[in-house]
Protein backbone atom coordinates (compact mmCIF):
# COMPACT_ATOMS: atom_id res chain seq x y z
CA UNK A 1 0.00 0.00 0.00
CA UNK A 2 1.48 3.14 -1.28
CA UNK A 3 0.55 6.90 -1.98
CA UNK A 4 -0.30 5.34 -5.93
CA UNK A 5 -3.11 3.86 -4.67
CA UNK A 6 -4.08 6.77 -2.41
CA UNK A 7 -6.47 8.22 -5.70
CA UNK A 8 -8.36 5.02 -5.42
CA UNK A 9 -8.72 4.20 -2.68
CA UNK A 10 -10.14 7.66 -1.83
CA UNK A 11 -13.64 7.49 -2.60
CA UNK A 12 -14.10 4.07 -0.36
CA UNK A 13 -12.83 6.44 2.76
CA UNK A 14 -15.32 8.71 1.83
CA UNK A 15 -18.17 8.24 4.16
CA UNK A 16 -15.20 8.08 6.92
CA UNK A 17 -13.68 10.90 6.19
CA UNK A 18 -17.00 12.61 5.96
CA UNK A 19 -18.23 11.17 9.34
CA UNK A 20 -14.85 12.43 11.30
CA UNK A 21 -14.65 15.75 9.32
CA UNK A 22 -18.44 16.51 10.12
CA UNK A 23 -17.63 15.74 14.35
CA UNK A 24 -14.51 18.20 14.73
CA UNK A 25 -16.46 20.55 12.89
CA UNK A 26 -19.47 20.34 13.88
CA UNK A 27 -20.84 21.71 10.69
CA UNK A 28 -21.77 20.01 7.52
CA UNK A 29 -20.48 23.08 5.28
CA UNK A 30 -17.57 22.98 6.78
CA UNK A 31 -17.07 19.60 6.68
CA UNK A 32 -17.90 19.27 3.02
CA UNK A 33 -15.07 21.74 2.78
CA UNK A 34 -13.11 20.50 4.96
CA UNK A 35 -12.78 16.71 3.26
CA UNK A 36 -11.99 18.35 0.17
CA UNK A 37 -9.08 20.17 0.86
CA UNK A 38 -7.73 17.64 2.71
CA UNK A 39 -7.80 15.74 -0.32
CA UNK A 40 -6.08 17.92 -2.55
CA UNK A 41 -3.38 18.20 -0.12
CA UNK A 42 -3.35 14.30 0.31
CA UNK A 43 -3.17 13.40 -3.50
CA UNK A 44 -0.48 16.60 -3.77
CA UNK A 45 1.64 14.78 -0.93
CA UNK A 46 0.69 10.98 -2.25
CA UNK A 47 4.18 10.22 -2.48
CA UNK A 48 5.04 10.96 1.29
CA UNK A 49 2.67 8.06 2.45
CA UNK A 50 4.43 5.37 3.37
CA UNK A 51 3.87 1.52 2.67
CA UNK A 52 3.53 0.94 6.77
CA UNK A 53 1.34 3.94 7.48
CA UNK A 54 -2.36 3.18 7.62
CA UNK A 55 -3.99 5.43 4.49
CA UNK A 56 -7.21 6.07 6.76
CA UNK A 57 -5.23 7.04 9.78
CA UNK A 58 -3.04 9.15 7.34
CA UNK A 59 -6.30 11.02 5.97
CA UNK A 60 -7.13 11.74 9.46
CA UNK A 61 -4.08 13.55 10.31
CA UNK A 62 -4.15 15.38 6.84
CA UNK A 63 -8.18 16.46 7.56
CA UNK A 64 -7.36 16.98 11.49
CA UNK A 65 -4.10 19.62 10.38
CA UNK A 66 -6.62 21.16 7.98
CA UNK A 67 -8.84 21.83 9.90
CA UNK A 68 -6.66 23.59 12.82
CA UNK A 69 -5.57 25.45 10.03
CA UNK A 70 -8.74 26.56 9.42
CA UNK A 71 -9.54 27.45 12.97
CA UNK A 72 -6.66 29.01 13.27
CA UNK A 73 -7.43 31.48 10.09
CA UNK A 74 -10.64 32.07 11.48
CA UNK A 75 -8.79 32.24 14.98
CA UNK A 76 -12.08 31.11 16.33
CA UNK A 77 -12.43 28.21 18.86
CA UNK A 78 -14.84 25.45 17.94
CA UNK A 79 -18.25 26.37 18.97
CA UNK A 80 -20.36 23.22 20.23
CA UNK A 81 -23.06 22.93 17.70
CA UNK A 82 -24.15 19.60 17.05
CA UNK A 83 -28.22 19.52 17.66
CA UNK A 84 -28.27 16.65 20.53
CA UNK A 85 -26.76 19.28 22.72
CA UNK A 86 -29.57 21.00 23.28
CA UNK A 87 -31.62 17.62 25.15
CA UNK A 88 -28.71 16.58 27.13
CA UNK A 89 -29.14 18.20 30.32
CA UNK A 90 -32.34 17.12 30.56
CA UNK A 91 -31.15 13.06 29.71
CA UNK A 92 -28.57 13.22 31.98
CA UNK A 93 -30.18 15.07 35.01
CA UNK A 94 -30.70 11.67 36.53
CA UNK A 95 -28.38 9.40 34.44
CA UNK A 96 -29.10 6.32 36.91
CA UNK A 97 -31.92 5.38 35.47
CA UNK A 98 -30.42 4.47 32.32
CA UNK A 99 -33.53 1.84 31.55
CA UNK A 100 -33.16 -0.07 28.44
CA UNK A 101 -33.24 2.17 25.82
CA UNK A 102 -29.80 1.97 23.87
CA UNK A 103 -30.72 5.05 21.77
CA UNK A 104 -31.11 6.76 24.82
CA UNK A 105 -27.99 5.96 25.98
CA UNK A 106 -26.09 6.24 22.86
CA UNK A 107 -27.31 9.88 22.79
CA UNK A 108 -25.78 10.03 26.09
CA UNK A 109 -22.95 8.57 25.55
CA UNK A 110 -22.48 11.10 22.08
CA UNK A 111 -23.37 14.16 24.45
CA UNK A 112 -20.61 13.43 26.84
CA UNK A 113 -18.47 13.28 24.41
CA UNK A 114 -19.49 16.28 22.36
CA UNK A 115 -19.04 18.34 25.90
CA UNK A 116 -15.59 17.01 26.60
CA UNK A 117 -12.78 20.11 25.51
CA UNK A 118 -11.02 20.14 21.94
CA UNK A 119 -8.28 17.92 22.69
CA UNK A 120 -9.52 15.47 24.55
CA UNK A 121 -12.65 15.32 22.17
CA UNK A 122 -10.68 14.25 19.32
CA UNK A 123 -8.64 11.86 21.19
CA UNK A 124 -12.17 9.74 22.31
CA UNK A 125 -12.95 9.90 18.82
CA UNK A 126 -10.19 8.60 17.09
CA UNK A 127 -9.38 5.69 19.73
CA UNK A 128 -12.97 5.05 21.26
CA UNK A 129 -14.94 6.01 17.77
CA UNK A 130 -12.99 5.19 15.13
CA UNK A 131 -10.75 2.10 16.47
CA UNK A 132 -7.38 3.83 16.53
CA UNK A 133 -4.33 2.56 18.46
CA UNK A 134 -2.45 5.27 20.69
CA UNK A 135 0.61 5.53 18.24
CA UNK A 136 -2.16 5.89 15.32
CA UNK A 137 -4.14 8.65 17.19
CA UNK A 138 -0.53 10.41 18.28
CA UNK A 139 0.59 10.36 14.81
CA UNK A 140 -2.82 11.58 13.62
CA UNK A 141 -2.68 14.36 16.06
CA UNK A 142 1.48 15.17 15.55
CA UNK A 143 1.74 14.92 19.80
CA UNK A 144 3.45 11.62 21.41
CA UNK A 145 1.80 8.78 22.76
CA UNK A 146 1.96 10.26 26.90
CA UNK A 147 -0.15 12.90 25.84
CA UNK A 148 -2.66 10.82 23.39
CA UNK A 149 -3.04 8.46 26.37
CA UNK A 150 -3.25 11.74 29.48
CA UNK A 151 -6.09 12.94 27.27
CA UNK A 152 -7.75 9.89 26.77
CA UNK A 153 -7.71 9.27 30.65
CA UNK A 154 -9.03 12.63 31.65
CA UNK A 155 -11.87 12.32 28.65
CA UNK A 156 -13.03 8.96 30.20
CA UNK A 157 -12.91 10.20 33.75
CA UNK A 158 -15.18 13.23 32.68
CA UNK A 159 -17.22 11.00 30.64
CA UNK A 160 -17.39 8.88 33.69
CA UNK A 161 -18.27 11.08 35.85
CA UNK A 162 -21.40 12.44 33.50
CA UNK A 163 -22.52 8.74 32.83
CA UNK A 164 -21.62 6.70 35.91
CA UNK A 165 -23.45 6.37 39.17
CA UNK A 166 -23.90 9.10 41.19
CA UNK A 167 -21.46 8.50 43.44
CA UNK A 168 -18.73 8.53 40.87
CA UNK A 169 -20.91 11.49 39.26
CA UNK A 170 -20.38 13.12 42.92
CA UNK A 171 -17.19 12.64 42.29
CA UNK A 172 -15.78 14.55 39.50
CA UNK A 173 -16.21 17.97 41.37
CA UNK A 174 -12.71 16.32 42.96
CA UNK A 175 -11.33 15.94 39.03
CA UNK A 176 -12.04 19.12 37.70
CA UNK A 177 -8.84 19.00 35.70
CA UNK A 178 -10.93 17.16 33.14
CA UNK A 179 -11.54 20.88 31.72
CA UNK A 180 -7.75 21.29 30.88
CA UNK A 181 -7.37 20.73 27.53
CA UNK B 1 -0.38 11.67 38.93
CA UNK B 2 -0.64 11.43 35.12
CA UNK B 3 1.44 8.08 35.37
CA UNK B 4 -0.80 7.35 37.72
CA UNK B 5 -4.03 8.00 35.90
CA UNK B 6 -2.47 6.47 33.05
CA UNK B 7 -1.46 3.15 34.83
CA UNK B 8 -4.96 3.06 36.31
CA UNK B 9 -6.54 3.33 32.78
CA UNK B 10 -4.64 0.19 31.95
CA UNK B 11 -5.56 -1.42 35.26
CA UNK B 12 -9.43 -0.93 34.00
CA UNK B 13 -9.22 -1.94 30.79
CA UNK B 14 -7.56 -5.30 32.14
CA UNK B 15 -4.09 -4.45 30.20
CA UNK B 16 -1.92 -5.26 32.96
CA UNK B 17 -0.44 -8.45 33.98
CA UNK B 18 -1.50 -9.97 37.29
CA UNK B 19 0.65 -9.06 39.25
CA UNK B 20 0.34 -5.50 38.63
CA UNK B 21 -3.21 -5.53 38.87
CA UNK B 22 -2.29 -6.74 42.31
CA UNK B 23 -0.14 -4.03 42.88
CA UNK B 24 -2.61 -1.53 41.82
CA UNK B 25 -5.70 -3.31 43.69
CA UNK B 26 -3.30 -2.70 46.88
CA UNK B 27 -2.75 0.94 45.94
CA UNK B 28 -6.47 1.60 45.18
CA UNK B 29 -6.96 0.27 48.84
CA UNK B 30 -4.74 2.16 50.09
CA UNK B 31 -5.75 6.17 48.73
CA UNK B 32 -9.17 7.00 47.94
CA UNK B 33 -8.31 9.17 45.25
CA UNK B 34 -6.74 5.87 42.85
CA UNK B 35 -10.18 4.70 43.85
CA UNK B 36 -12.06 7.35 42.47
CA UNK B 37 -10.48 7.22 39.57
CA UNK B 38 -10.73 3.76 38.97
CA UNK B 39 -14.77 4.39 39.50
CA UNK B 40 -14.95 7.06 36.89
CA UNK B 41 -12.70 5.09 34.48
CA UNK B 42 -14.89 1.76 35.04
CA UNK B 43 -17.98 4.08 34.08
CA UNK B 44 -16.40 5.39 30.97
CA UNK B 45 -16.32 2.05 30.00
CA UNK B 46 -18.98 2.31 27.31
CA UNK B 47 -19.54 1.07 23.49
CA UNK B 48 -18.79 4.13 21.85
CA UNK B 49 -18.64 2.79 18.63
CA UNK B 50 -21.82 1.52 18.79
CA UNK B 51 -23.38 4.62 20.23
CA UNK B 52 -21.41 6.81 17.22
CA UNK B 53 -22.48 4.16 14.60
CA UNK B 54 -26.11 4.98 15.58
CA UNK B 55 -25.84 8.94 15.47
CA UNK B 56 -28.04 10.44 12.86
CA UNK B 57 -25.73 11.93 10.40
CA UNK B 58 -25.97 13.75 7.26
CA UNK B 59 -24.91 11.50 4.31
CA UNK B 60 -21.78 12.38 2.30
CA UNK B 61 -23.06 14.96 -0.01
CA UNK B 62 -23.20 13.65 -3.85
CA UNK B 63 -21.36 16.79 -4.90
CA UNK B 64 -18.52 15.82 -2.38
CA UNK B 65 -18.51 12.16 -3.88
CA UNK B 66 -18.30 13.08 -7.53
CA UNK B 67 -15.66 16.14 -6.48
CA UNK B 68 -13.49 13.56 -4.34
CA UNK B 69 -13.85 10.66 -7.75
CA UNK B 70 -13.07 13.32 -10.06
CA UNK B 71 -10.02 14.75 -8.06
CA UNK B 72 -8.83 11.05 -7.37
CA UNK B 73 -9.62 10.25 -11.16
CA UNK B 74 -7.62 13.31 -12.09
CA UNK B 75 -4.66 12.68 -10.14
CA UNK B 76 -4.56 9.15 -11.52
CA UNK B 77 -4.52 10.29 -15.48
CA UNK B 78 -1.73 12.86 -14.13
CA UNK B 79 0.26 9.64 -12.40
CA UNK B 80 -0.57 7.66 -15.88
CA UNK B 81 0.23 10.37 -18.38
CA UNK B 82 3.37 10.92 -18.20
CA UNK B 83 4.48 9.51 -21.44
CA UNK B 84 1.10 7.94 -22.17
CA UNK B 85 -1.42 10.39 -24.60
CA UNK B 86 -4.42 8.12 -23.62
CA UNK B 87 -5.03 8.89 -20.51
CA UNK B 88 -9.03 6.89 -20.90
CA UNK B 89 -6.78 4.09 -19.59
CA UNK B 90 -5.46 5.24 -16.14
CA UNK B 91 -9.59 6.81 -15.68
CA UNK B 92 -11.07 3.77 -16.39
CA UNK B 93 -8.87 2.12 -14.07
CA UNK B 94 -9.66 4.04 -10.78
CA UNK B 95 -13.49 4.72 -10.93
CA UNK B 96 -16.31 3.96 -13.98
CA UNK B 97 -18.13 6.93 -12.49
CA UNK B 98 -20.40 9.49 -14.53
CA UNK B 99 -19.60 10.76 -17.94
CA UNK B 100 -19.90 14.09 -17.69
CA UNK B 101 -17.68 14.50 -14.70
CA UNK B 102 -15.31 12.55 -16.69
CA UNK B 103 -15.24 14.71 -19.41
CA UNK B 104 -15.27 18.13 -17.50
CA UNK B 105 -12.13 17.17 -15.41
CA UNK B 106 -10.35 14.51 -17.43
CA UNK B 107 -6.94 17.19 -17.40
CA UNK B 108 -5.08 17.39 -14.67
CA UNK B 109 -5.11 21.04 -13.55
CA UNK B 110 -8.83 20.97 -13.70
CA UNK B 111 -9.59 18.96 -10.68
CA UNK B 112 -7.67 21.63 -9.33
CA UNK B 113 -9.73 24.31 -10.84
CA UNK B 114 -12.89 22.71 -9.54
CA UNK B 115 -11.35 22.85 -5.87
CA UNK B 116 -10.77 25.86 -5.95
CA UNK B 117 -13.93 27.30 -7.47
CA UNK B 118 -15.49 25.50 -4.86
CA UNK B 119 -14.40 27.48 -1.98
CA UNK B 120 -11.37 25.19 -1.54
CA UNK B 121 -9.06 27.41 -0.39
CA UNK B 122 -9.93 29.14 2.47
CA UNK B 123 -6.64 29.61 3.94
CA UNK B 124 -3.33 27.35 5.28
CA UNK B 125 -2.99 26.69 1.15
CA UNK B 126 0.17 26.60 -0.27
CA UNK B 127 1.46 27.81 -3.28
CA UNK B 128 3.95 26.05 -5.38
CA UNK B 129 5.44 26.55 -8.65
CA UNK B 130 3.70 24.25 -11.03
CA UNK B 131 0.74 24.39 -8.84
CA UNK B 132 -1.60 25.96 -11.90
CA UNK B 133 -0.85 24.26 -14.98
CA UNK B 134 -3.83 26.28 -16.33
CA UNK B 135 -0.75 28.99 -16.73
CA UNK B 136 1.25 26.70 -18.67
CA UNK B 137 1.98 26.70 -22.06
CA UNK B 138 -0.02 23.92 -23.47
CA UNK B 139 -2.60 23.19 -21.16
CA UNK B 140 -5.35 25.99 -21.06
CA UNK B 141 -7.05 26.43 -24.85
CA UNK B 142 -6.69 29.87 -25.08
CA UNK B 143 -3.84 32.11 -24.97
CA UNK B 144 -1.61 30.82 -21.83
CA UNK B 145 0.98 30.98 -24.25
CA UNK B 146 1.74 34.92 -22.59
CA UNK B 147 2.30 33.32 -19.52
CA UNK B 148 5.69 32.03 -20.46
CA UNK B 149 7.23 35.11 -21.68
CA UNK B 150 5.95 37.18 -19.70
CA UNK B 151 9.04 37.31 -17.54
CA UNK B 152 6.40 37.27 -14.36
CA UNK B 153 7.84 36.29 -10.85
CA UNK B 154 6.94 32.33 -10.30
CA UNK B 155 5.22 33.73 -7.40
CA UNK B 156 3.04 36.27 -9.22
CA UNK B 157 2.33 33.68 -11.71
CA UNK B 158 1.23 31.12 -9.32
CA UNK B 159 -1.14 34.22 -7.59
CA UNK B 160 -2.36 35.07 -10.75
CA UNK B 161 -3.71 31.13 -11.34
CA UNK B 162 -4.92 31.12 -7.98
CA UNK B 163 -7.00 34.81 -8.44
CA UNK B 164 -8.27 33.40 -11.66
CA UNK B 165 -10.11 31.50 -9.89
CA UNK B 166 -11.42 33.24 -7.28
CA UNK B 167 -15.06 34.15 -7.86
CA UNK B 168 -16.85 36.37 -5.89
CA UNK B 169 -18.73 33.33 -4.38
CA UNK B 170 -15.59 32.36 -3.10
CA UNK B 171 -16.02 35.18 -0.79
CA UNK B 172 -18.74 33.73 0.90
CA UNK B 173 -15.80 31.73 2.64
CA UNK B 174 -13.86 34.29 3.67
CA UNK B 175 -13.64 35.69 6.90
CA UNK B 176 -14.70 39.40 7.70
CA UNK B 177 -14.68 39.16 11.54
CA UNK B 178 -12.29 42.27 11.90
CA UNK B 179 -10.82 40.60 15.20
CA UNK B 180 -9.55 37.64 13.19
CA UNK B 181 -8.25 40.00 10.53
CA UNK B 182 -6.22 42.27 13.29
CA UNK B 183 -4.94 38.65 14.59
CA UNK B 184 -3.79 38.01 11.07
CA UNK B 185 -2.06 41.38 10.47
CA UNK B 186 -0.57 41.37 13.52
CA UNK B 187 0.72 37.48 13.01
CA UNK B 188 2.24 38.61 9.35
CA UNK B 189 3.71 41.50 10.75
CA UNK B 190 5.44 39.58 13.47
CA UNK B 191 5.90 36.04 12.77
CA UNK B 192 6.10 36.48 9.12
CA UNK B 193 7.93 40.16 9.46
CA UNK B 194 6.93 41.26 6.77
CA UNK B 195 5.44 45.08 7.03
CA UNK B 196 2.37 44.97 5.41
CA UNK B 197 0.01 47.84 4.91
CA UNK B 198 -3.50 47.04 4.09
CA UNK B 199 -4.35 49.78 1.38
CA UNK B 200 -8.03 51.51 1.73
CA UNK B 201 -9.06 51.05 -1.73
CA UNK B 202 -12.54 52.09 -1.09
CA UNK B 203 -12.38 55.49 -2.92
CA UNK B 204 -11.61 52.97 -6.41
CA UNK B 205 -14.70 51.72 -5.40
CA UNK B 206 -12.99 48.26 -3.94
CA UNK B 207 -14.50 46.73 -0.13
CA UNK B 208 -12.36 45.37 1.64
CA UNK B 209 -12.64 42.16 1.98
CA UNK B 210 -10.08 39.76 3.78
CA UNK B 211 -6.45 39.27 4.15
CA UNK B 212 -4.78 35.49 4.36
CA UNK B 213 -1.44 34.31 5.01
CA UNK B 214 -0.33 31.77 2.27
CA UNK B 215 3.25 30.46 1.72
CA UNK B 216 5.12 30.15 -2.04
CA UNK B 217 8.11 28.40 -1.50
CA UNK B 218 7.92 27.93 2.09
CA UNK B 219 8.08 32.21 1.85
CA UNK B 220 5.39 33.85 3.18
CA UNK B 221 3.17 35.30 0.79
CA UNK B 222 0.06 37.93 1.86
CA UNK B 223 -3.27 37.91 -0.27
CA UNK B 224 -5.48 41.06 0.42
CA UNK B 225 -8.26 40.69 -1.05
CA UNK B 226 -11.24 43.09 -2.31
CA UNK B 227 -14.14 43.45 -4.06
CA UNK B 228 -15.52 46.02 -6.84
CA UNK B 229 -19.02 46.57 -6.64
CA UNK B 230 -19.15 44.07 -9.42
CA UNK B 231 -17.26 41.45 -11.01
CA UNK B 232 -14.66 38.91 -9.44
CA UNK B 233 -12.67 40.00 -7.00
CA UNK B 234 -9.42 41.76 -7.00
CA UNK B 235 -5.92 40.71 -5.25
CA UNK B 236 -2.89 42.32 -3.66
CA UNK B 237 -0.80 39.90 -3.19
CA UNK B 238 2.63 40.78 -1.34
CA UNK B 239 6.26 38.96 -0.75
CA UNK B 240 9.48 39.66 0.62
CA UNK B 241 11.98 40.54 -1.85
CA UNK B 242 15.50 41.91 -1.48
CA UNK B 243 15.65 43.18 -5.00
CA UNK B 244 15.48 46.35 -5.52
CA UNK B 245 13.16 48.40 -6.05
CA UNK B 246 10.88 48.38 -9.46
CA UNK B 247 8.21 50.78 -10.82
CA UNK B 248 5.02 49.69 -11.71
CA UNK B 249 4.37 47.87 -14.68
CA UNK B 250 1.30 46.31 -15.91
CA UNK B 251 0.56 43.20 -18.13
CA UNK B 252 -2.38 40.78 -18.84
CA UNK B 253 -2.06 37.47 -18.38
CA UNK B 254 -5.33 35.85 -20.13
CA UNK B 255 -8.11 37.74 -19.16
CA UNK B 256 -5.99 38.92 -15.83
CA UNK B 257 -4.61 42.57 -15.58
CA UNK B 258 -1.39 42.09 -13.41
CA UNK B 259 0.14 45.18 -12.40
CA UNK B 260 3.68 44.28 -10.47
CA UNK B 261 6.13 46.81 -8.82
CA UNK B 262 8.72 46.49 -5.52
CA UNK B 263 9.45 48.95 -2.90
CA UNK B 264 11.30 48.77 0.00
CA UNK B 265 12.15 44.81 0.00
CA UNK B 266 8.38 43.88 -0.85
CA UNK B 267 7.16 42.58 -4.25
CA UNK B 268 3.59 43.46 -5.11
CA UNK B 269 1.12 42.04 -7.72
CA UNK B 270 -2.07 43.73 -8.02
CA UNK B 271 -4.66 41.02 -9.74
CA UNK B 272 -7.58 41.50 -11.34
CA UNK B 273 -9.81 41.43 -14.13
CA UNK B 274 -10.22 45.36 -14.91
CA UNK B 275 -14.33 45.52 -14.99
CA UNK B 276 -14.19 49.78 -14.21
CA UNK B 277 -11.10 49.48 -12.08
CA UNK B 278 -8.16 50.88 -13.62
CA UNK B 279 -5.42 48.85 -11.92
CA UNK B 280 -2.40 50.69 -13.52
CA UNK B 281 -3.45 53.61 -12.00
CA UNK B 282 -4.20 52.12 -8.63
CA UNK B 283 -1.12 50.14 -8.25
CA UNK B 284 0.61 53.83 -8.63
CA UNK B 285 -1.68 55.33 -6.05
CA UNK B 286 -0.74 51.89 -3.79
CA UNK B 287 2.99 52.10 -4.31
CA UNK B 288 2.98 56.39 -3.83
CA UNK B 289 1.35 55.85 -0.47
CA UNK B 290 -1.80 57.83 -1.75
CA UNK B 291 -4.42 55.91 -0.11
CA UNK B 292 -4.94 55.37 3.51
CA UNK B 293 -4.20 52.51 5.08
CA UNK B 294 -6.39 49.78 7.60
CA UNK B 295 -5.81 48.13 10.50
CA UNK B 296 -3.07 50.87 11.58
CA UNK B 297 -3.94 50.02 14.98
CA UNK B 298 -3.13 46.33 15.14
CA UNK B 299 -0.75 45.47 17.98
CA UNK B 300 2.54 45.33 16.55
CA UNK B 301 5.14 47.76 15.08
CA UNK B 302 4.65 48.62 11.56
CA UNK B 303 8.45 47.97 10.73
CA UNK B 304 9.82 45.03 12.89
CA UNK B 305 13.31 44.60 13.24
CA UNK B 306 14.55 42.72 10.18
CA UNK B 307 14.87 38.58 10.04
Amino acid sequence: MNGADLPGMLPEMLPRLWTFALRISGDRHDAEDLVQRACVRALERAHQLQPDTSPLSWMFSIVHSTWINELRARSVRKRSSMDWDDDFLENVADPVDKGPEAQLMHGQIISAVERLPEAQRVVMLLVAVEGLSYQEAADVLEVPIGTVMSRLSRARQAVGALLGTPDSKAKASVTRKDSIA
Amino acid sequence: MKTDDLILMAYVDGELSAQQSREVEEHIRASAEAAELVALLQASRLDYKQAFAAQKLPPVPDSLTQKIEAMARAHSAKSAALGANDPSVALSSVAPASAPVRSRLRTVPTWLAAACVAGAFCGGLFLRPGMFPLLSPGTLSSGSATMASSGLSPWVTAAVGYQQLYTRDTLAYADENPAATTKIIDDIRREDKLALRIPDLSSAGLTFKSVRRLSFNNKPLVQIVYLPEKGPPIALCVMKGMKSDQAVSAQVVDTMHVVTWRQAELSYALIGKTEGVDLDTLGKRISNREVEQLFSKASSPLFPPAA
